[in-house]
């Protein structure tokens, strides 16, 4: 317990640090905060009400402690733009994010163990020589330059996909679960899913296949195989299940560094996510929209490495045993 | 990670040497052991030298726009003899551009890789050197590297600084580093311990010159691993963030070329001789870092692989 | 010798008595050229976000090379050059712009008296810095005038002014393409409003379903911002306020404004008085009548405090306005303006009283009514609002109840960014009608060739593309220097090479697409090339040495690094 609460502050504290960096960078960027309002015929006046119904006006002392406080509270501040509650705004896109991120991470890591598993049994064989070239190389693709290639091909080409975004375009739904199940906003998530798939399996199948070699070597596999048990049970029963551990604690990591990592795939299928949000708050310069993204990924890229250390913690006995000793 | 060719201490320099000329052993022998290492090494070579002859080998300046002899844009031409592969939307030639961004995405890659390893290898030996308070530090310092999202940050740097491909080279550096960092902690938390530190300290060497002549040659390998991958996600995140449209509009890389076929339509029109070329040559400069990095891991730590 | 009477020359031009020495002692000046022009930078939107200003911006610094100048092209995000341009006046030097054309600007008003006038010079529009007392008296006359034929004399004389001072290069009026499937909609029932083209308010209104379909499918490449009668935050939110909210007036399909919701408008002789007459029987969205109190709201409100900034500056016009019976009322002005139909009477939202008065009271000192968030976004317009998700869609429906009722179902608003992915869906039916389109036309009738069923409409913009001098840092303040660099530019190969074909020559401030305002010839009237810039420069005394333009002699350079 004593690890989960000191693991647990290590993570509050992660949070305000980079709350603190993130604020203090877009206040002492150059420019002023308000030019995104160019278009517009702004007076001066105009531009300081603007200017103080943000609290630009502020000391940077006072604001940095306002936005805290209000952090604290949940309250991400209002979006320039939107003119709405940066918070409802992000939620807006969220769950698109998260959605698309597990699909993905769920299609990836089923490949990824399974395929592993396989290539770590067929070591040596020329299926391994070809294997893992092929894994690295898809590694080695863009993510953005592979949704092109599958973009072109299978949507504009074929025309087997939508050409982007999360629905077609007016389509009513009951609920938001609904929403999700209906085939049409399945097709749309085929295409973005399998790009950010193809990209991910990588790190589970040469975890998988790596972990074991190692399990495979070891004694119980070798008592096992004297029992007269057969190389599939051996396999899926014994090898895999203490192989598993630290692809499921690398699925928690995956999905921290995913749900911000995705933004150059939903640019390319026009996916509604937290990425694009990002972007797009980026070059209109709404700051405290930007600053509300960041946080919200920052919080689930934070979370989510704290939860892969506890798991890895709790259940590895290894890492138990020295923590204890 | 050439850091220590800079510490000059021949007295007391030999194991120094030794490690030096380990790290640089293992560079020649992956190749001899292991086909995919020595593809990747042949890989880099050949991208090396076309990034140093860039100038001699375009036929166009990249950035130069083109017409034909009635002085019409050279737009959307086809690959021929003047240009081996055709011309953009805006009339300039791809082949060169090609050409040119080889030099781009080796200087970023190269680097930002020397500069996050330089970072990650300081740092950990010094936290692993020291312990305590230091350590305890920049530990936490890791943590917060760690806790900022990567790309979002990279983002956030390109749009709010002037646009330039160093963008990415400072984010890399500023939030990679702790990976390298946190292994050659624990190795020099090792080594620290070893008989010959121990020997060193007796003969009355300082903590500084244990830490860089005695103990940092041994971590070298290790960070020279590090690097041979962070080439690869240099170059990957100076491609994302010139998609993206944060790159300098006056630097051409592969990632600004892929960035204008996309904007150009380039996939509509099927070009394909456009949009395929950079990718492929992306693939193959991370591949080739992929291979290397393998290769020597399996040299250099042979028990991580069996 | 020479280096003493240099020496002099120089101090004495930094006294401002001397220089009328320079002007009587020209002789010995000529003999020796000034400082040499210093490098100068050349700021345009970054490659990825508008290529076609970039690629303009290349050709031009390419061309200007020629004469000795040392250019240099910047591509910056939008911030960053804003920044630059609009918040600090004196640090650039020059900018690619744009100028977009709205509905409100088919009258010449907006653009010949903002761009200009001195005093839009510190905040305003006229960021170049130009002052001339000439040309403001003329803006200002302009507007006084209601006769058609005189103010034009006037709005010709504006034209002609700019075209000789070149306080901008001009360079294209881009054209507006747009496309639609006509298995969906009907090509006649399809409204071409001249500087606009199709996509339109008429357009909505009057289009008609062929077949089973009937909900428009349109795509915008811009992320949304806000929909608010009383603010308009960007190009695209501007058409969804049109089609929600009534007006007094629209600008019909020929340019001019027509009545609307007032059913008559009638102006009394000197042009201070306007009567206007509201439709029997209109009610708001939610099935409240609307009444005279809510026009009188819809013109007062965006007047007080700093309810509406973005409209406050069109109804300052106004000395009173109160309603005489429950269909009339009577606004007064205090001076005549020609353009206030346009620009007040087709401009401002009916917004209703009963929900908005409760809102704008609750303001602070200073809020704005662009930071309400009004969801319900009640109006009396032809369509209803239904919802907007952030990032993907606006779905509008019909207005069954409406005088003018569309005879689509539902108006659906889809955002996508990138154009490939626009064009793959309009190709797949996803999107019905394009109402954004940034790539490249030929790409767009290639496609419509194929598909058979797609029809493509291109018709010239109000808007333009222009370089920007800034008057307020040498050499720009020379006319003939920026009449020079401006005879430098290849327009035909700008309007080949950067728009594709797509554009039509410009060098005016308004738009062919406005034939009647539009001084005919102004472009083609235009002298350019390479040897007559090189006259120009010569005759005015700038010289070349070694390969680098020179000012004129005693000219030096304060602005060097």
């Amino acid at each position: 317990m004593g690890y989960v609460a000191k693991r647990f502050l290590q993570m509050i504290f992660v949070l305000w640090t980079v709350a603190t960096i993130l604020f203090f960078m877009f206040r002492l960027m150059p420019g002023t905060p308000l030019a995104a309002f160019i278009d517009n015929t702004t007076t001066a006046e105009q531009q300081d009400a603007l200017i103080a119904q943000f609290g630009l006006d502020k000391s940077l002392g006072e604001q940095y402690f306002l936005f805290l406080w209000n952090l604290l509270q949940g309250d991400l501040g209002q979006s320039f733009f939107f003119k709405k509650p940066v918070l409802e705004v992000v939620w807006q896109v969220f769950p698109n994010s998260v959605i698309l991120t597990l699909t993905s991470l769920i299609i990836a890591y089923l490949f990824g163990i399974v395929v592993g598993a396989y290539l770590a049994w067929k070591r040596g064989s020329w299926v391994e020589g070809v294997g893992i070239p092929l894994v690295l190389t898809t590694r080695a693709a863009p993510e953005f330059w592979l949704g092109m290639v599958l973009l072109a091909f299978f949507s504009f080409h074929l025309g087997w996909f939508p050409s982007g975004g999360a629905n077609t375009s007016g389509s009513e739904w009951q609920s938001g679960w609904s929403r999700l199940t209906s085939a049409d906003f399945l097709s749309h998530l085929a295409l973005p899913a399998i790009t950010l798939a193809i990209y991910l399996q990588g790190l589970p199948l040469l975890l998988m296949r790596s972990n074991m070699l190692n399990v495979l070597q070891e004694e119980f596999i070798t008592m096992a195989r004297m029992k007269g048990l057969s190389t599939w049970t051996i396999v899926m029963r014994h090898a895999a299940r203490n192989a598993l551990l630290p692809v499921a604690t690398a699925f928690a990591l995956g999905i921290g560094g995913a749900v911000g990592g995705n933004v150059v795939v939903e640019t390319v299928f026009s996916w509604p996510g937290i990425g694009r949000l990002l972007v797009n708050a980026v070059s209109a310069s709404d700051y405290p929209l930007a600053q509300g993204a960041f946080l919200m990924i920052t919080f689930v890229l934070v979370v989510m490495n704290f939860i892969a250390d506890i798991t890895y913690h709790l259940l590895d006995p290894r890492v138990r045993v020295a923590a204890n000793g | 990670m050439q850091r220590t060719d800079d510490i000059r201490l021949p007295r007391h320099g030999r194991t120094a040497l030794a490690g030096i000329a380990r790290a640089l052993r293992g560079v020649w022998e992956i190749p001899r052991r292991d086909p995919f290492a020595a593809a990747g090494v042949i890989l880099y070579l050949l991208f090396i030298l076309v990034a140093l002859f860039a100038d001699h080998l375009v036929t166009h300046d990249p950035r130069e726009i083109l017409f034909d002899e009635n002085y019409d844009l050279a737009r959307n031409l086809l690959p021929s003899a003047d240009h081996y592969l055709g011309t953009t939307y805006s009339g300039r030639d791809i082949y060169s551009q090609l050409v040119m961004g080889t030099r781009g995405a080796l200087i970023v890659g190269l680097t930002a890789a020397i500069s996050v390893v330089t970072i990650g290898t300081v740092i950990g030996l010094i936290a692993g050197f020291f312990g305590g308070w230091v350590d305890t530090l920049l530990m936490r310092l890791a943590d917060v590297a760690l806790g900022v999202p990567f790309l979002p940050f990279v983002i956030v740097l390109a749009a709010m600084m002037e646009p330039s491909q160093w963008n990415v080279v400072l984010g890399i550096a500023l939030l990679l580093w702790p990976q390298s960092a946190r292994v050659i902690r624990a190795q020099v938390m090792s080594l620290r311990e070893r008989a010959f530190v121990e020997a060193a300290r007796v003969t009355g060497a300082g903590p500084w010159r244990i830490l860089f002549v005695h103990i940092a040659p041994n971590v070298l390998a290790l960070s020279f691993l590090y690097a041979s991958i962070a080439v690869g996600w240099a170059i990957l995140t100076e491609a994302a963030i010139s998609f993206l449209g944060f790159g300098p509009s006056n630097t051409v890389t592969w990632g600004y070329m892929l960035q204008d076929a996309y904007a150009s339509q380039a996939l509509g029109r099927e070009q394909y001789y456009w949009f395929v070329p950079p990718g492929l040559c992306i693939i193959a400069v991370v591949v080739a870092g992929f291979f290397i990095s393998r290769g020597y891991e399996e040299i250099l730590f042979p028990k991580l692989r069996d | 010798m020479q280096l003493t009477k240099r020496g002099l020359l120089r101090t004495a031009l930094s006294t401002a008595a001397a220089v009328a020495l320079v002007g009587a002692d020209a002789r010995i000046a000529q003999a020796e050229a000034g400082d040499a022009i210093r490098p100068l930078t050349l700021i345009s939107r970054a490659q990825a976000a508008n290529p076609q200003q970039y690629q303009a911006a290349e050709l031009i610094a390419q061309a200007w090379r020629q004469l000795g100048l040392e250019i240099e092209v910047q591509g910056l995000p939008r911030p960053q050059q804003s920044d630059a341009v609009w918040y600090n006046r004196d640090t650039w030097d020059l900018t690619m712009w744009q100028m977009v054309g709205r509905p409100e600007r088919s009258d010449p008003d907006e653009f010949v008296y903002n761009l200009f006038h001195s005093t839009t010079m510190e905040k305003g529009y006229n960021f170049v810095g130009y002052v001339n007392p000439e040309y403001d008296k003329i803006a200002e006359q302009q507007r006084l005038i209601t006769n058609k034929d005189e103010r034009k004399v006037l709005i010709d004389q504006a034209q002609d002014i700019i075209d000789r001072d070149q306080v901008y290069a001009f360079l294209v009026h881009p054209m507006k393409v747009y496309a639609f499937d006509s298995s969906v909609w009907a090509a006649d029932s399809m409204v071409e409003q001249p500087g606009l083209g199709i996509k339109n308010f008429w357009t909505f209104v009057g289009a008609e379903p062929v077949g089973d379909t009937k909900d428009m499918i349109l795509n915008s490449s811009d992320e949304l911002n806000a929909i608010n009668p009383f603010y308009i935050s960007g190009a695209t939110d501007s058409w969804i306020t049109e089609l929600i909210w009534d007006r007094m007036m629209r600008i019909g399909s020929d340019g001019l404004p027509k009545p609307w919701a007032a059913e008559s408008v009638e102006w009394s002789d000197d042009g201070t008085e306007v009567t206007l007459t509201l439709r029997e029987g209109m009610m708001w969205h939610d099935g409240e009548p609307v009444t005279t109190d809510d026009v009188i709201f819809s013109f007062t409100a965006p007047a007080e405090g700093t309810n509406a900034p973005m409209y406050k500056p069109f109804v300052s016009n106004i000395a009173g306005i109160e309603a005489t019976d429950d269909r009339t009322v009577v606004m007064t002005l205090n001076e005549p303006n020609a353009a206030f139909e346009t620009s007040t009477l087709a401009k401002l939202n009916l917004v209703p009283e009963h929900v908005w008065a409760p809102l704008l009271e609750n303001l602070t000192e200073g809020e704005t009514a662009e930071a309400v968030l009004e969801e319900s976004r009640i109006g009396s317009g032809p369509f209803k609002f239904d919802r907007w998700v952030t990032q993907q869609e606006v779905v509008l429906s019909a207005n069954a109840d409406h005088w003018s009722a569309p005879k689509m179902d539902r108006w659906i608003l889809r955002i996508v960014l990138n154009v490939e992915a626009a064009l793959g869906m309009l190709r797949s039916g996803e999107v019905n009608f394009m109402s954004d389109y940034t790539g490249d036309p030929e790409l767009l009738l290639q496609a419509a060739e194929e598909d058979g069923d797609l029809e493509v409409v291109q018709s010239v913009d109000i808007g333009f593309q222009y370089l920007a001098f800034n008057l307020r840092r040498p050499p720009f303040d020379d006319a003939a220097f920026r009449r020079a660099l401006s005879a430098a530019i290849n327009r035909d190969l700008i309007q080949k090479a950067a728009w594709n074909g797509f554009a039509v020559k410009a060098n005016s401030h308004v738009s062919p697409a406005l034939e009647f305002w539009h001084k005919a010839g102004i472009a083609d009237g235009l002298q350019t090339g390479m040897d007559l810039a090189k006259s120009i420069l010569d005759e005015a005394g700038y010289e070349m040495v070694d390969g680098r333009l020179h000012y004129p002699a005693g000219g030096t350079e304060q602005f060097a690094d």
